[in-house]
């Protein structure tokens, strides 16, 4: 009942009752001759996904570096790494990244994201809001964007899931509050995500139950065949929920026994390639999500993987802790382009890197909007652990996305050299962000899902701006 | 010379044959040419004109169906004969095309009176009124040729009678399919075809304005009052807020048909017939960065939204004064009524199955025979207490022979009160939004009720007790109605005194509050300070009125959303407005939380409720008086849960064969016709019971989130696996469909998916309990012959067939391994008969 194709729920509708007609949905059906479809820019997302805040003046957006030294004023500090060179005239990256730094000829750096404000600050509010585009709670379950993806393009390949989430677990702090949104919510399950807890253990998910053999595994399904021929109920004739059960089951085979089930197993990448992407489950994720972009994923989403207080969310040491970071990202990241890049996939594949907010030594928030402090932060810094990037920080960070008709070697928007280091210039929110992904790939504004009777759109009522200025 | 003379007169007829010939082949061709250059209608009677010219215009499209087949059929019977002209076929092919000719001219001059009186679109009219008419001229000649060659038998007339038919053939099928266009819309054939551009996988009745778009005509009342209806939904939510009751910006109104043609304070903004010169459309369609664009706040229709109000004011902005009685909300009634039970018949006896009876005559449904004694059983473990009956109390039912063994089984299995609670308490937790794990708990946000619920349910406590006790809380039930709260700022419609009324709106009464505590709903009558007043009974001081979640600056008391079922102390405490509420809502005279209640019992045993969605309960349902005869007799009764079930598990009704559909989307559909109970496919927890319970149990003691045996009474019966229903959600069973509970939840998804499937395939919990009672089941029988048959006994409650019997006696061989009995378990429990319920 609930399908989002519009011309499907008018029909509906106007067969039964005009009633929901009022509920405001916008009407395209009867106008035929005027359909408004937009051209596909990508067939394929990769969301890489910094989790924990990552703050953009010690990553993306580097400001006046001042190195470590005791008894330094804390507000003196913008910046705990050295600005290194881009292949970007005048673009400098943090130090640490300078692999990335030599491809951003093939994309475009944003400096201009805006979290929203949504008082106290928690990582997985946050999280919530980036990924689904509505603030939580809300009184319907609001899909991922993946599950969105998935819904409305389906599979690439269609043995391949349309919507792959790698490296996240859920047995972690506020695991509950992550699961709240790695869910297709109210798009049913079908659209869900197929977790990939652990890339480098990735083949498990696609292969027959542990100590079960190709043989025997083709033969069980033998069996199965033959069993359901032989079926008393056959005589009851097909009905859906008997279909629909024998077509899920076959799904699951074939995937099991595809070819592509292969880009599952990283092993069979060579040892050189391998060893690049090596920096631990990050990087793997990106050799796994690069290895299903050729088989054709439709979105795969990789993470460095949110637990509070580590990874991204960085309450002390930050710079010490960022190093670390940086490492697992730099290079796979880089490599990741440069491989889509040779095969020629890069064309058609959007890659976004994001987190949900930013980090800066002394604000909390924003400076208009100043929330009650998570961190702790002595004036003076007189040890070594109080250096960095500690309070969390919305009112400007830093998007890399490649790929997909996006801009090559491009910069849009600016943040201030100085204290606050917030964004004054272009400044861009999550709503804009979505649509521009739902644009590249050909999926218009006012797509939706009724739910409740409610129409339910991919941005807030479907009023999400395209940032065209991101497209070349 | 007589000879002479007839050879000439022939030769001449010939000559005016093939002359007659070249003048139809060019009919065609110059119509073609002439509906471009001239007007495309003849001059014909226009709608005002004399009523009979009009009845005769309408019986053209049932008319010419004749010319269709006659004509067809009689170039098809000149094919098969086409060897031998004289065949016996042959006064019936000339009777076809006499007959087939006289009605394709009929049809024709039908066809220029209806032509004058339709709102059609020019182009495919034009195309169907020159192939209509030049096949009417075809068919003519043919005739006319055919005549010939009868009374001088000169047979070489025959090859040009017959190409002319044939041509005719074509002509009255190209007509046929553009006139066919005209009435179903031209993409009617080509919307079904999979690799057409105009592909709808699903059709249902089309609104029909495709064809309206370039037509010059004016609409039908019903065409009006739809475009009408769309244009107002669309000025709705995007310009009331500031045009509209609330707000006249610029003395501008847009809600109400008097004050949308005055205009605003610059004028007219409607010029009825021209879009383009209308302000209204000057206004829509301005970039977003000119001040004057409209909405403002960088807002843009989209644009076909743009498209239908343009059209609207093309056709003259049309407003009939009719046009709300579309839009009136159906509204069910508040009080309770208690029909008049029909009488009762030998057989029928049971009330459910007088009003079912009285349901089937009007719908000219015969009663089927009920179903046998295996899939009764099977059906009121599953739906009673979740569980398969073992081989045993299989046996034990087949054999008994007491005339009442039915209903003595359902009283006996609603008995089993704590495999009845660890049943029910999943639905109970999807509904009340009860989990052990989930958002909230972390911050102390959240409260578990499950205790409380499993002994609510354990001691069958009454209804209206059930409810009043989860509106007006004791600590171990607040869970309900404190809901989830979630640190930081929330959207105002998402606070948790507006939660509370939500849900009980929801769960309670199948009353959809959400959209009204956002602002005016479009989809019921329920206004922003009816959700607001609600509200503010859980709330502790009246909460400020906010919409779309900017604040107004308006209060409201606390209210019922029906005043008739009391009133609420504005000056109370919380705790006494609660004790109010909760005592407001369960009076008998709130027949609608009757009816809902029951409504869901009946959907959870049937597989689809007398109303749907059930948590719209101002939808009709397929039988008014079954419902409210069972909420009324439900209020008589105590309140008692089970007696329902009792009454509904033992008609005649209930025991009906299961009924099978091939499309989700139809059954809750208001034509849905009631014939029996839906197939269901087994839960989650049903499933995963049903695994335990014959195989191994799938879950360890230790993953349970709520143990209800812990400081069990002496009389507690302890199932001999861990139910899944107490179990953590883990990803086998969300796989399964188990519901995250973090918005109530009143029904499952029973679509298998990939992702459900996989789990199934090579899940690592699930397999692994297989191999686990693979060894144990290898240990405990002595040879393959009996594992089959125990498995079958089982899991089906019956004997393998001797086909079935042979394929798995073959895949075990005659002393199998652990591998291949774990593998015939995993083949029994994927086969349709073990997850569905028949």
């Amino acid at each position: 009942m609930n399908e989002w194709n519009r011309r499907q729920f008018l029909k509906n509708t106007s067969a039964a009752s005009l009633a929901a007609l009022a509920a405001g949905v916008p009407i395209t059906s009867f106008l035929s001759s005027c359909s408004h479809q937009i051209s596909s820019k990508a067939d394929t997302v990769i969301l890489l996904w910094m989790a924990g805040g990552m703050s953009h003046t010690d990553t993306f957006d580097p400001k006046k570096y001042t190195p470590f030294a005791k008894g330094m004023n804390a507000n003196s500090v913008l910046s705990t790494f050295a600005p290194v060179p881009t292949v970007l005239d005048g673009i400098n990256f943090s130090e640490g990244l300078e692999s990335i730094g030599k491809i951003m000829d093939k994309g475009t750096l944003i400096r201009s994201y805006v979290a929203a404000d949504m008082g106290f600050i928690l990582h997985a509010r946050h999280q919530y809001h980036w990924h689904t585009c509505y603030r939580p709670p809300q009184s319907v379950l609001a899909p991922h964007l993946g599950a969105w993806i998935a819904k409305q393009l389906g599979p690439v390949n269609t043995v391949i899931p349309p919507f792959i989430d790698i490296g996240q677990r859920f047995t972690l702090g506020e695991g509950e509050e992550l699961k709240a949104f790695h869910s297709a919510g109210f798009l049913g399950n079908e659209f869900g995500p197929f977790l990939i807890l652990d890339p480098s253990a990735g083949l498990d998910s696609v292969r027959p139950p542990a100590g079960m053999s190709n043989t025997r595994f083709e033969k069980r399904n033998q069996l199965y065949d033959e069993l359901i021929k032989q079926s008393p109920v056959g005589e009851f004739g097909s009905d859906y929920q008997k279909e629909s059960l024998k077509r899920s089951m076959e799904q699951a085979y074939i995937l099991l026994k595809s070819p592509e089930a292969q880009a599952f197993d990283l092993s069979k990448e060579p040892k050189e390639s391998y060893d690049i992407y090596n920096t631990g489950k990050f990087g793997l994720g990106c050799l796994m999500a690069r290895r299903l972009t050729e088989q054709g994923a439709r979105f795969i989403s990789v993470t460095t993987e949110y637990d509070p207080f580590k990874g991204w969310d960085t309450h002390e040491n930050g710079n010490t802790r960022l190093k670390e970071m940086k490492k697992q990202i730099d290079g796979p990241v880089a490599q990741l382009i440069k491989d889509l890049e040779r095969t020629g996939r890069l064309e058609r594949t959007l890659v976004i890197l994001a987190s949900e907010f930013s980090r800066d030594m002394m604000v909390e928030g924003r400076p208009e909007a100043k929330v009650q402090e998570q961190v702790e932060q002595p004036d003076v810094i007189t040890d070594m652990k109080n250096y960095g990037m500690h309070r969390h920080f919305t009112d400007g960070g830093s998007i890399l996305m490649f790929g997909g008709g996006i801009k090559k070697g491009h910069v849009y928007g600016k943040t201030a050299d100085e204290r606050p280091c917030k964004t004054i210039e272009n400044p861009i929110v999550i709503d804009q962000v979505h649509q521009t992904i739902y644009h590249a790939l050909g999926i218009p504004a006012d797509a939706h899902y009724v739910v409740e009777k409610r129409p339910f759109y991919t941005t807030p009522d479907g009023l999400g701006k395209v940032e065209m200025g991101l497209f070349s | 010379m007589n000879k002479i003379s007839n050879h000439t007169f022939r030769n001449r007829k010939k000559l005016g044959i093939i002359l007659l010939i070249f003048l139809a082949c060019g009919i065609v061709p110059l119509t073609f040419f002439t509906s471009k250059a001239g007007p495309v209608i003849t001059p014909s009677p226009d709608k005002g004109s004399f009523w009979l010219w009009n009845l005769f215009g309408h019986l053209h499209p049932s008319i010419v169906h004749f010319p269709i087949a006659l004509i067809l059929i009689a170039a098809i019977s000149e094919l098969f004969t086409i060897n031998n002209f004289q065949s016996k076929l042959r006064p019936g092919i000339n009777l076809l095309v006499i007959a087939g000719v006289i009605s394709s001219i009929i049809a024709a001059v039908l066809g220029l009176l209806l032509a004058g009186s339709g709102d059609y679109g020019k182009d495919i009219l034009a195309i169907h009124q020159y192939t209509g008419i030049a096949t009417a001229c075809l068919g003519s000649i043919a005739l006319f040729i055919l005549i010939q060659l009868k009374k001088t038998k000169d047979n070489q007339l025959i090859k040009y009678y017959r190409s002319v038919l044939f041509v005719t053939a074509i002509g009255v099928s190209v007509a046929g399919h553009f006139g066919g266009s005209l009435t179903h819309g031209s993409d009617y054939l080509s919307e079904t075809i999979p690799w057409s551009e105009d592909y709808k996988p699903v059709t249902v009745s089309n609104i029909e304005f495709a064809s309206l778009k370039n037509d010059t005509s004016r609409l039908t009342k019903k065409q009006q009052a739809d475009l009408n209806i769309q244009v107002r939904a669309i000025l709705a939510h995007n310009c009331y807020k500031c045009h509209g009751p609330d707000k006249v910006k610029g003395e501008l109104r847009l809600d109400r048909k008097d004050m949308i043609f005055k205009g605003g304070e610059h004028g007219v903004i409607i010029t009825a017939g021209n879009p383009m010169e209308s302000e209204i459309v000057k206004r829509i369609t301005l970039p977003s960065n000119d001040k004057k664009a409209m909405p403002s706040k960088d807002k843009r229709l989209f644009e076909t939204e743009v498209d239908i109000i343009k059209l609207w004011i093309q056709k003259g902005a049309p407003w009939p004064a009719d046009a709300d009685k579309d839009i009136q909300f159906r509204i069910a009634k508040l009080e309770p009524r208690n029909p008049q039970l029909p009488v009762a018949s030998a057989h029928l006896n049971n009330p459910v199955d007088r009003w079912v009876n009285e349901y089937f005559k009007k719908n000219n449904i015969p009663w089927a025979s009920p179903v046998d004694d295996r899939t009764y059983l099977k059906r009121i473990y599953l739906d009673i207490i979740g569980l398969l009956p073992t081989p045993s109390e299989e046996a034990k039912f087949i054999t008994d022979t007491r005339p009442e063994k039915r209903n003595l089984w359902v009283r006996q299995v609603l008995d089993r009160k704590d495999d009845y609670a660890v049943h029910w308490i999943s639905f109970w937790n999807d509904a009340l939004r009860n989990d052990y794990t989930g958002t909230g708990y972390i911050t102390g946000g959240r409260f578990n009720i499950s205790d409380w619920l499993y002994k609510s349910l354990e001691n069958n406590k009454p209804y209206n007790q059930f409810v009043q006790q989860l509106i007006n809380p004791e600590k171990d039930s607040k869970g309900f109605i404190e809901g989830i709260k979630w640190r930081g700022v929330i959207n105002a419609s998402q606070r948790t005194e507006m939660q509370a009324a939500q849900n009980v709106s929801q769960v309670f009464l199948g009353l959809n509050l959400k959209c009204a505590s956002c602002h005016n709903s479009f989809i019921s009558d329920w206004k922003l300070t009816d959700a607001y007043a609600f509200a503010n009974i859980f709330a502790d001081s009246s909460l400020e009125i906010n919409r779309c979640d900017k604040p107004t600056g308006k209060y409201t008391g606390p209210a019922m959303l029906w005043k008739q079922l009391g009133t609420i102390d504005s000056s109370a405490t919380t705790k006494v407005k609660r004790q109010q509420l909760s005592e407001n809502i369960t009076k008998p005279e709130n027949g609608r939380l009757y009816r809902t209640i029951v409504n869901r019992i009946w959907a959870q045993l049937m597989g689809r409720g007398m109303v749907e969605p059930v948590d719209v309960m101002d939808n009709e349902p397929w039988s008014q008086d079954l419902l409210d005869w069972l909420a009324y007799n439900f209020t008589e009764g105590k309140y008692d849960v089970k007696e329902l079930i009792y009454l509904i598990a033992t008609s005649n009704t209930y025991q009906l064969p299961s009924v099978g559909f091939k499309d989700p989307n139809k059954i809750i559909t208001p034509d849905f016709i009631f014939r029996g109970m839906l197939r269901k496919r087994l839960s989650a927890e049903q499933f995963t019971d049903a695994v335990s319970s014959i195989i191994e149990p799938v879950f360890a003691d230790s993953l349970k989130g709520y143990d209800p045996y812990k400081n069990n009474s002496p009389t507690t019966v302890k199932p001999i696996f861990t139910r899944a229903s107490l179990v953590i959600n883990n990803p086998f069973l969300i796989a399964l469909g188990r519901p995250s509970r973090e918005t109530v939840s009143t029904g499952r998804e029973s679509q298998a998916n990939l992702l459900q499937a996989l789990e199934l395939t090579k899940g690592k919990r699930f397999n692994a309990a297989l191999l686990k009672g693979a060894e144990r089941w290898k240990a405990k029988y002595p040879t393959s012959d009996a594992i089959i048959n125990e498995l079958y006994d089982k899991a089906f409650n019956r004997a393998p067939t001797k086909k079935e019997f042979e394929v798995a006696l073959k895949a075990l061989g005659s002393t199998a391994d652990a591998a291949s009995i774990q593998d015939l378990f995993w083949v029994v429990l994927m086969l349709p008969e073990f997850q569905i319920i028949y």
